[in-house]
């Protein structure tokens, strides 16, 4: 009798159901050729296990762990605490309602906090906090995102900018990163006439884990990269899609 | 009360499978870095879509599914980002394992980075992860017999390359 190799693969892993694993145990026992071949594929099921148990005994980098728990704790200040308040005190939607809002809330509120609390209230002139507590650009910043295109990187610039693309919603959103000592990227999108600052986020290169292991870091964070990818409608701008969208004063354009 | 304690119980869920994620990423990117920028990536995405995830369903499973979509998604915009961001660094991260182990994972990581990309993640979610195969096939958005030919064609060019020794007959 004949067993298809698939066959002997899916018993060797265990995947059989047990007529079939009866028909096998006994040409197994008959033909040493059957047994010689499962003998294989478990051998390779264990080297494959035992090969990769490196990474599973490697410590998980913190940052990890914190995306995880779906909060920089450790940058959390008292405004956050009290947006928590708030969120425990609304009504209780269930978890598919609020939890993921109020998570990805308190991760905003967490890295802007952060960001407000190295720059002190000089920082107005780059991310202000609007009415409910939205984040939009603050003058300086506006500046940058209204008339700098994306390839300019002209040393003493407060912000540069990055990617510029139009949002599924239809409103012109860019990637901008800060620069100075405390370093952040963000993305902010245009809604009628100010910057709303969707995330914020500090460069990789200025937490000191990462900056001994990537020194060439991207200037991006994992979180912003993550929402460009979750809200870009098609191709970003080129060159003079950014022109085009800079004359329009970024105005939102509807949806195709 | 309730519905917080749950959330932070998947959350606490998650943190204990950072390690298989960060396994299984490592086998859809070869640098260490970007394949926990990957894992980042996949554990937001997750945080803003567990009201997607059924509870009847393996939080493993669901969890690799996203970070392969978003390995897809990545890979589809790498001439976006290249745009945007600096190049990455490359190279090789030597870890703190042992000589004899490092020499023996790496013959076997190279052997598995040589397969095909649908062999190679066959194999990573069936042989490394051992997932059982609906889950396997279910995590790739593959019919059971699509993923049984791939992880059958894989472990026979494994076989090949690895020349492993014949297992002990008993």
């Amino acid at each position: 009798m004949t067993v298809s190799d698939e066959t002997l693969m899916a018993y060797a892993d265990g995947e059989v159901d047990a007529a079939t694993r009866a028909i096998i145990e006994a040409a197994m026992r008959d033909d040493p050729e059957v047994a010689r071949r499962i003998a294989r594929h478990r051998a390779l099921r264990k080297a494959m296990r035992g090969a990769f148990s490196a990474v599973i005994d490697e410590p998980v980098p913190q940052r990890l762990i914190d995306a995880a728990r779906g909060a920089p704790v450790s940058d959390v200040a008292d405004l956050a605490g009290a947006r928590d308040a708030a969120v425990r005190k609304a009504p209780r939607r269930g978890l598919s309602g609020w939890q993921p809002a109020a998570m990805a809330a308190s991760l905003l509120v967490g890295v802007a906090l952060g960001y407000l609390g190295w720059h002190g209230s000089s920082s107005n002139t780059l991310v202000n906090t609007g009415p409910s507590g939205v984040l939009v650009a603050g003058a300086g910043l506006a500046e940058a995102l209204s008339s700098q295109l994306s390839a300019d990187r002209s040393p003493g610039l407060v912000a540069t900018t990055g990617l510029s693309f139009r949002a599924k919603s239809g409103d012109y959103c860019r990637t901008f990163s800060l620069t100075g000592t405390n370093a952040s990227s963000g993305l902010a999108c245009r809604e009628g006439s100010s910057w709303k600052i969707r995330v914020l986020a500090q460069s990789p290169q200025t937490t000191a884990n990462s900056a001994a292991f990537r020194p060439a870091a991207s200037a991006d964070s994992p979180v912003v990269r993550a929402a460009v990818e979750e809200s870009i409608d098609g191709e970003p701008l080129d060159r003079a899609g950014e022109i085009a969208a800079r004359r329009e004063k970024w105005a939102a354009t509807p949806s195709h | 009360m309730s519905t917080n304690e749950s959330a932070e119980n998947i959350q606490e869920q998650i943190v204990a499978l950072l390690p298989r994620l960060r396994r299984f990423a490592r086998n859809l990117v070869r640098a260490p870095q970007d394949a926990d920028d990957m894992v980042q990536i996949a554990v937001e995405r997750a945080l803003l879509r567990l009201d997607q995830w059924r509870s009847d369903a393996r939080l493993d499973s669901w969890l690799f599914k996203i970070l392969r979509n978003a390995w897809i998604d990545e890979v589809r915009s790498r001439g976006r980002r290249a745009k945007i961001f600096m190049p990455e660094e490359a190279g090789e991260h030597i870890g703190e394992a042992s000589m004899e182990r490092e020499i023996d994972r790496l013959s076997v990581e190279a052997a598995l980075g040589r397969l095909p990309q649908d062999q190679r993640l066959a194999v990573s979610l069936v042989l490394v992860e051992g997932l059982a195969y609906k889950d396997a096939a279910d995590v790739l958005d593959v019919p059971i017999g699509t993923l049984t030919s791939r992880l059958a064609r894989g472990r026979e060019a494994l076989q090949e390359m690895l020349r492993l020794p014949e297992g002990d007959l008993s």
